[in-house]
């Protein structure tokens, strides 16, 4: 494995792939894609979401103020004390699309996001804010522009939502660095996307925390 | 059902530690959790069900992230991380601009609405879960 301190391609897509292989074990929906030349590759997956048009107060949810009801997969959430109140009826299905790029300059992972209704109408960037998560929402709306923006896709060419990856290294080092004092080797994508996921709505079953420490490949 | 007190404190769900006399969190020498004044305050978001147990928890700071005098904290199942975060910043002082992670496993951060009854169940041990948390200025 190269120095923590140099995220490279290489190790980027080793992680991918050991990512996906976990991903694959539990049917998670992530896939390895490569460019038209196969320069390079990215990792992706699509997941529907039914957001509701009404807003009703969720009086039996644990703090869960947003209005997008996650059509999950159920291993993760016990819905015990959920309560759905809200009708179908002015529901609409939504297609979050998630990619995981390598960025050269920043080095270190992206993630890319696009989100549009089953008719092709995509969401607007004030959509996706109106659905991040709660606990990010505060610092989000002071400066959504820092954090959230909208690019081309490197490799497919279309806009896309972005994460910017430039506090990226800031809070991956200490994971890192710990992981390194402790003697484990930890699978920076998925310590990654743990954290930078839920701010738009992705959430990684907890699984795949397991899966890292179970397939502790020596380098 | 009394839980020991002796070392470890309910949480509370707005306040942070009141009435305890932990003012100011100053960073100190792991020490294996020392006998506090354990203030025990009910006061509960859920209703006292007779299945709601509450778990250990045991907090540990990584990086330059304050260390929280008392670590170790009997929390209800339905308890959310994100319920635990805010606890935690408050707790710590944390200005709104920093964002503070928690993890399983010192390298996975479960989601914000998952249940620490559930991680508990995956990744307790020794009658605890053991979980990390990082501040950081991650967005902007």
């Amino acid at each position: 494995m190269e120095e923590d301190e140099v995220f490279g391609e290489k190790t980027f897509q080793h992680y991918c792939a050991e990512f996906i292989k976990h991903s694959q074990q539990i049917g998670d929906g992530w896939e390895w894609r490569m460019s038209k030349d196969c320069s390079d590759g990215y990792m992706c997956k699509t997941h529907f979401k039914i957001k509701n048009a009404t807003v009703v107060s969720h009086p039996g949810t644990s703090g869960h103020g947003q209005t997008c009801l996650p059509l999950e997969e159920a291993l993760e959430l016990p819905s015990d004390d959920f309560e759905v109140t809200e009708t179908a009826a002015a529901s609409e299905v939504i297609k979050y699309e998630y990619h995981v790029l390598y960025s050269c300059s920043y080095q270190v992972p992206v993630l890319y996001f696009r989100a549009s209704f089953l008719d092709g109408r995509p969401l607007t960037l004030m959509d996706i804010w109106e659905g991040v998560h709660e606990c990010y929402k505060t610092r989000l709306l002071q400066g959504p522009w820092d954090t959230i923006t909208q690019q081309e896709h490197p490799i497919l060419g279309q806009p896309f939502f972005v994460l910017h990856p430039c506090k990226t290294n800031e809070f991956m080092t200490p994971i890192l660095k710990n992981s390194q004092k402790i003697n484990r080797n930890v699978n920076y994508i998925t310590s990654w996307l743990s954290i930078v996921g839920p701010v738009v709505g992705l959430n990684l079953p907890l699984s795949y925390a397991k899966a890292t420490s179970q397939d502790e490949n020596v380098d | 059902m009394a839980e020991e007190q002796e070392s470890v404190l309910q949480l509370l769900p707005s306040s942070a530690a009141g009435g305890e006399g932990l003012t100011d969190v100053s960073p100190e020498t792991a020490t294996p959790e020392p006998p506090s004044s354990a203030a025990v305050s009910p006061g509960t978001e859920e209703p006292a069900g007779d299945t709601k147990k509450k778990i250990d928890i045991l907090l540990k700071a990584v990086g330059d992230t304050p260390i929280m005098k008392t670590k170790k904290w009997a929390v209800e199942r339905t308890r959310t991380i994100q319920g635990l975060i805010d606890f935690i910043k408050k707790f710590l002082k944390l200005v709104a601009s920093e964002q503070l992670f928690i993890y399983v496993n010192q390298s996975f951060a479960p989601s914000p609405d998952q249940e620490v009854g559930t991680l508990y169940e995956c990744f307790g041990s020794d009658g605890k879960l053991v979980l990390h948390y990082c501040k950081s200025q991650a967005w902007g």
